[in-house]
């Protein structure tokens, strides 16, 4: 690990940490996205721990059980709520998740329709969706979702948007007139278009859409990373390496690379909410994931539908603003460390 | 440099027909074009039940789905087709919409003063409220003013623009009634007088313009702030206050102008906003604008519409990037494009 | 002389290129003329004219041509019902009744008919209408150049032959011999005013926004693009006193006004710039409309039960596709969906089980099949019977291998939750439902392409009788761009089918219509799902409605034109009272109306 080794980086990192807002941030964060990633022991239909007859189960990343596992008459999944119910002391327990719903369960309750309103004693804490599905779960997969394709989608347009960038404010002539007119016609092809056609062939899936984004995305990063560089060669010390023999390579990775990095890294933040951002839109437009994959979008969408349902609206812009306000102060945060001068004014 | 951007122009006519060339194949691919269209209205049936009958039905014989495939100009190959088309788009000639039979030209011309109101007053206020906004974060970073403010900035960015419009609409127009519930103007515009017609437009245009500046002032003003920050720690800033000038002096002397490059980098790209306008703000507001007719002659197939659309919104973004170039060239003369660096 | 030449392509067109029997040169003296000027009225005679109706579409029309590209959207019906036919039919009884035509009768041969013209009809500019315009009528339906080859089909193959024996007589032949009054409908043709058309290639474009004569009761009076379109009632209008026409049709104007997106158009209903507002979603009915303005009386709710055609909607199931052929497998399918839970919890309750394919056409309808009924007991029955009798890890069942998937088409956002709701409970029958959603046009050329496993969609239904051949027939099997996209194809239904479209007696007929239902049924390729027997409506209080609210076949009932429309008027003292209450705050008695005057038994 030399990368922590290194004294700049050390630096840095301490400096990430006397920005505390970024820090908490950062955290607050990651415990989220490591929470979604257990997203089945938060909320799920299926029990996390049964005990029956003796045997153990871990329902939740074994085989499907049905009733007739544990003397029911149906032969198909069995409703653990249930069980949990039926379940008298001898025969043996089970342990629920904190939201005992899956995200795809519709659960009804007499007497009403869904929308559910937000209630304790349902334990759909923050209500259900138009047809009955829990908010709350599908608040915490919808984020993994969203999450996960955000950062994907980043780790993709900086690789082909840094590179290429570079490459074309480096070299200048030939290189960076092709690719603009590269770039320049791809950011004129409507985007919807190609979703359309994709979606005739096959139902865009996540990969498909994260592929089809990357394809579209790239495009701005490196249009800034063009700009980046060619401000960065113009320098004196761009000229002085040059003037010292250093080569090509060394000159982009040891000068060039570190001195832009600064501006690209100001624009994570809003790579990373615009990653989830559009991947809501496009849910919202009906062109996203396939139903019924647990999506923002969709929820965001039964929300404006459905405006007397606060809570389905409520639920989602609340989650949307904490999540993007979190990554914007990390972006803050992760920029002042970067910075290569402290913040010293001259007053 | 002169002849860098010159060169820069011609390179518009390649790249405009690589653009048009592309998107014209695609409208080919997409499946269900204008014909499945006619078809889809014709025969599928809604929920409820009617005594009513449509003629059509039954099915077509070749040589009529010919004769529709030859009105529709499907009949042609793609690249003739295309020759045919691009003939006319040097004539000025958009062709006609398939769907309103009128020339795309002037359905589009139509909805011009309403998307460029709206693109324009954006843009400035964007501009007018981002840069000081950035400035003075910048200026006094991790003040409760700079916390509070990217809390609100960020408010905004989250909020998607159709939720804030929604919102605001039932709560301003339909609980309150204090704006009107969307258009561009009322019914009777035309027998305002001069400060009625004014206000008429004012009123109409505060909740739009609210949903589609909330989600816009993020980026630029961060922008600003962070390379404000960059220019107010260089060398050149303590010469500034060794010279003896206070701090917001030096600040609008020397640090102000180059910070704005990153600034004016995004400006050239923001040209063709103008005519871009959300379809979804222009759906729950009711205006007739140029996103709507292109997301519309999208989900309809109206393919005449959207290739004029694109030969219109693709010339101004080849020329907004020149623009940005010329801007970064203007506020950053140690920035020289096109000669070669490398050795 | 223009004329003269169309009867003689006419007549050139039925003898030489269809063989069958032109129409007599001189009108048979044996006719026995009908009219019905006995059946009840169904408007209101306190009915008062004036005022102006609101509403709204949410897209514009694109153009207002009756037929060619584009005449077939929203705003269609406004400009279609504004042209009247020679026979409507009564809303009530469904027995004819005198528009266009005052007198009818029909051919000893089994499919002419002829039909007097009323010699008060009027074009909107005054001129008359006479038999050449009909003549005129049938040449244009033929028109290439107007694009639209499904009226040229009808109108060559369906429509035979028309000829003109006065200005006030024509005589119209069909195909086929029909029962009578089926006869009137499907044999019939629209005047086209001929001194207002050039038919030439340029048509379509040069016609698109030109206002044309119309014999209805309104012509449109103001177009803004964007925005609205008005229509006014014409001063005297040459049916205003006819029998079935007396008293309808009372605002003076009707505005349509464009507003794009429904939940904004409530926003207008709320604060009283629209009339009326249908109410037929759930989510409408239950959640949106409640509140201040219906407790306090100033709007009232209504919701009315009809007794028309109901629309094909369900679960279409390609026959190609495997494991779809196996009827087992669509048997299990149609007991693996659980159609009445989707029915009590997103429908609210609001919408009925669809028992068979073809509802609400009166005796046609095979009232004693039940759609099959959700049952995993059954449903495992059937697969088991299919040898899809192991499950996987995934409780999905798994034969040789492979797991029992089926990709469901649709097209409408609006029914994802129904759809979930019935792939979450078909897994518990083991069967692994994939939602494709794809906007209407890909949506409806896969399936026209048979590249689907199954469809979930719904067709227009309407008609007196229900249609087999489209749907059924062996003939459109196999072959892209048909109806019948479960590609079903049976000798035993082909034979049935046949007779039924060559039956002339109702009895019979209605005999055949039963047998074949029961085949489709059997058949197992189409699962019906829900129908909506009713319209719900909000409305102002000072709009009014005759004492028997709408008619039997009123499928909106503040439909301001058409045939069973415009019963309602403005009452604008009421409107007066009801928005001064409302400024005052005061209460008025609520409105909630419920009529089940034609509730269909179950």
């Amino acid at each position: 690990m030399t990368l922590f080794k290194n004294p700049v980086a050390k630096k840095r990192w301490q400096r990430f940490r006397q920005s505390r807002r970024g820090y908490y941030s950062a955290w607050i964060l990651l415990g989220l996205t490591l929470c979604s990633f257990g997203a089945e022991m938060l909320a799920n239909n299926r029990a996390l721990l049964v005990v029956h007859e003796g045997k153990v189960h871990f329902p939740i990343y074994g085989d499907v059980l049905t009733g007739k596992d544990f003397g029911l008459d149906y032969n198909y999944e069995v409703n653990y709520r249930e069980l949990k119910k039926s379940l008298s002391n001898k025969d043996g327990w089970l342990i629920m998740p904190p939201i005992p719903f899956g995200p795809l369960e519709t659960d009804l309750i007499a007497g009403d329709f869904p929308p559910h309103a937000p209630s304790v004693d349902t334990r759909h804490y923050l209500g259900t969706d138009t047809s009955g599905r829990d908010v709350a779960a599908r608040l915490i997969y919808g984020f993994r979702t969203a999450i996960v394709f955000s950062l994907l989608l980043l780790v993709f347009n900086y690789g082909a948007g840094v590179a290429i960038g570079c490459m074309m404010g480096f070299w200048g002539g030939a290189f960076d007139l092709i690719f603009q007119r590269i770039i320049e016609i791809w950011s004129n092809i409507p985007f919807l278009y190609v979703i359309m056609i994709v979606a005739s062939v096959i139902t865009p899936g996540f990969w498909t859409l994260l592929f089809i984004m990357a394809f579209f995305g790239w495009t701005s990063m490196t249009w800034y990373m063009r700009t980046a560089t060619y401000k960065e060669v113009a320098r004196d010390y761009v000229m002085a390496a040059r003037a010292l023999g250093a080569s090509g390579p060394r000159i982009v990775f040891r000068h060039i690379l570190p001195n832009s990095v600064s501006t690209l890294v100001t624009f994570v933040p809003f790579s990373v909410a615009s990653g989830i951002t559009s991947l809501t839109a496009l849910d919202y437009l009906g062109f996203g994931l396939p139903p019924p994959v647990s999506s923002w979008g969709e929820l965001l969408k039964q929300g404006t539908e459905n405006l007397e349902a606060l809570w389905l609206v409520g639920s989602v812009v609340v989650a949307m603003t904490v999540i993007l306000m979190l990554v914007a102060y990390i972006g803050e945060a992760i920029r002042d460390a970067y910075d290569p001068r402290k913040f010293s004014f001259y007053e | 440099m002169t002849g860098y951007f010159v060169r820069r122009f011609l390179l518009i006519i390649p790249t405009f027909i690589g653009i048009t060339l592309l998107v014209f194949a695609i409208t080919r691919v997409v499946p269900g074009g204008p014909i499945e269209r006619l078809m889809t209205q014709i025969q599928l049936g809604g929920e409820t039940g009617s005594l009513e009958r449509s003629q059509g039905g039954g099915t077509l014989s070749d040589e009529q789905m010919e004769e529709l495939k030859r009105y529709y100009g499907f009949d042609k190959p793609m690249l003739s087709s295309y020759a045919i088309w691009l003939k006319k788009v040097l004539q000025f000639d958009l062709g006609l919409s398939t769907r309103y039979q009128d020339p795309v030209w002037q359905i589009i011309k139509e909805r011009f003063p309403i998307s460029i109101y709206y693109g324009l007053t954006t843009l400035i206020l964007t501009y007018a409220v981002c840069i000081p906004l950035g400035l003075a974060k910048g200026m006094y970073h991790g003040s409760a003013l700079d916390s509070w403010s990217s809390a609100v900035v960020f408010l905004g960015y989250a909020l998607p623009s159709y939720v804030i419009g929604i919102a605001l609409i039932s709560m301003f127009a339909g609980y309150w009634d204090i704006f009107p519930l969307g258009g561009f103007i009322s019914d009777n515009y035309d027998e305002l007088t001069l400060w009625g017609k004014a206000s008429d437009i004012f009123s109409h245009s505060v909740l739009p313009l609210i949903a589609y500046l909330a989600g816009s002032f993020a980026v630029t003003t961060l922008m600003m702030k962070n390379s404000l920050m960059d220019n107010l720690s260089a060398d050149y800033m303590r010469t500034a206050t060794a010279k003896g000038l206070s701090r917001s002096e030096s600040v609008r002397g020397h640090a102000l102008r180059n910070s704005l490059i990153p600034v004016a980098t995004s400006f050239g790209s923001n040209i063709s906003l103008l005519l871009g306008g959300s379809f979804l703000i222009e759906t729950i507001f009711n205006i007739d604008g140029i996103g709507l007719l292109g997301y519309e002659a999208i989900i309809e197939r109206d393919y005449p519409i959207v290739m004029g659309i694109l030969v219109i919104s693709s010339l101004l973004y080849l020329l907004g990037n020149i623009l940005s170039d010329i801007c970064v060239a203007l506020v950053d003369p140690r920035i020289r494009f096109g000669e070669r660096s490398g050795s | 002389m223009r004329n003269l030449v169309s009867i003689l392509l006419a007549t050139f067109i039925c003898v030489f290129s269809l063989d069958v029997k032109a129409l007599p040169e001189t009108l048979p003296t044996d006719l026995v003329w009908q009219t019905n000027v006995s059946d009840p009225i169904f408007a209101d005679p306190n009915a008062k004219r004036g005022g102006r109706f609101r509403t709204f579409v949410t897209t514009f029309p694109l153009t207002l041509r009756l037929v060619g590209p584009d005449s077939n959207g929203s705003f269609a019906g406004y400009m279609r019902s504004n042209n009247l036919s020679l026979v409507g039919i009564h809303p009530d009884t469904l027995k004819p009744i005198p528009e266009l035509a005052t007198e009818w009768a029909f051919g000893s041969d089994g499919h002419t008919i002829y039909f007097h013209l009323d010699p008060d009809a009027r074009w909107s500019d005054g001129t008359p209408v006479t038999a050449d315009d009909f003549v005129y009528g049938l040449e244009f339906m033929r028109s290439k150049y107007i694009l639209a080859p499904w009226y040229n089909n009808y109108f060559s193959e369906i429509i035979t032959g028309l000829v003109k024996y006065d200005d006030h007589t024509i005589g119209i032949e069909g195909a086929t011999p029909k029962p009578q009054n089926e006869m009137l409908f499907e044999y019939s043709v629209s005047p086209v005013p001929a001194h207002f058309h050039k038919l030439d290639e340029n048509w379509v474009r040069d016609y698109n926004w030109r206002i044309e004569p119309n014999t209805g009761p309104y012509l449109i009076s103001e177009i803004r693009k964007g925005k609205y379109i008005e229509f006014t009632r014409k001063k005297d209008w040459w049916a205003n006193d006819k029998r079935y026409f007396k008293y309808r049709y009372n605002p003076d104007h009707i505005r349509v006004k464009l507003i794009r997106d429904l939940n904004i158009a409530y926003q207008y209903f709320r604060k009283g710039e629209l009339d009326t507002f249908p109410l037929l979603m759930p989510r409408f009915w239950h959640k949106k409309a409640t509140g201040d303005i219906y407790d306090k009386g100033y709007v009232g709710k209504i919701k009315f039960y009809n007794d028309v055609p109901q629309p094909i909607s369900g679960l279409f199931l390609n026959e190609d596709a495997t494991p779809l052929d196996d009827i087992n497998v669509r048997y299990a399918i149609a007991h693996a969906l659980n159609v009445d839970k989707v029915i009590n919890t997103v429908l609210h309750g609001d919408y009925e089980r669809l028992e068979t394919a073809h509802d609400g056409f009166g005796d046609y309808t095979n009232s004693s099949i039940r759609a099959r009924k959700f049952d995993l007991k059954k449903a495992a029955e059937y697969l088991d019977k299919a040898g899809w009798s192991e499950r996987g890890d995934d409780g999905i069942r798994v034969k040789n291998g492979v797991p029992l998937r089926v990709r469901i088409t649709y097209y409408n956002s609006g029914h994802n939750d129904r759809l979930v709701i019935l792939a979450q409970e078909a897994r518990k029958a083991g069967i692994d439902f994939q939602l494709q959603l794809l906007d209407a046009s890909a949506a409806f050329k896969q399936i026209m392409e048979n590249k689907h496993q199954a469809a979930w969609m719904g067709w227009a239904g309407g008609g007196l009788s229900p249609r087999y051949w489209e749907f059924y027939h062996s003939d459109n099997a196999h072959k892209p761009q048909t109806n019948n996209v479960t590609n079903t194809d049976n000798k035993a239904l082909d034979a049935k089918i046949m007779a039924y479209r060559t039956a002339t007696e109702k009895e019979t007929r209605v005999k055949l219509a039963h047998e074949l239902e029961q085949m489709v049924h059997d058949q197992g390729s189409f699962i019906p799902t829900f129908k909506v027997p009713y319209t719900r409506e909000a409305f102002w209080r000072w709009i009014k409605l005759p004492p028997n609210h709408g008619t039997r076949t009123s499928d909106a009932l503040f439909d301001p034109l058409g045939g069973s429309g415009g019963l309602f008027w403005i009452d604008a003292e009421e409107q007066e009272r009801t928005l001064e209450a409302k400024d005052d705050g005061d209460s008025l008695p609520p409105i909630n109306i419920t009529d089940k005057t034609w509730v269909i038994a179950p």
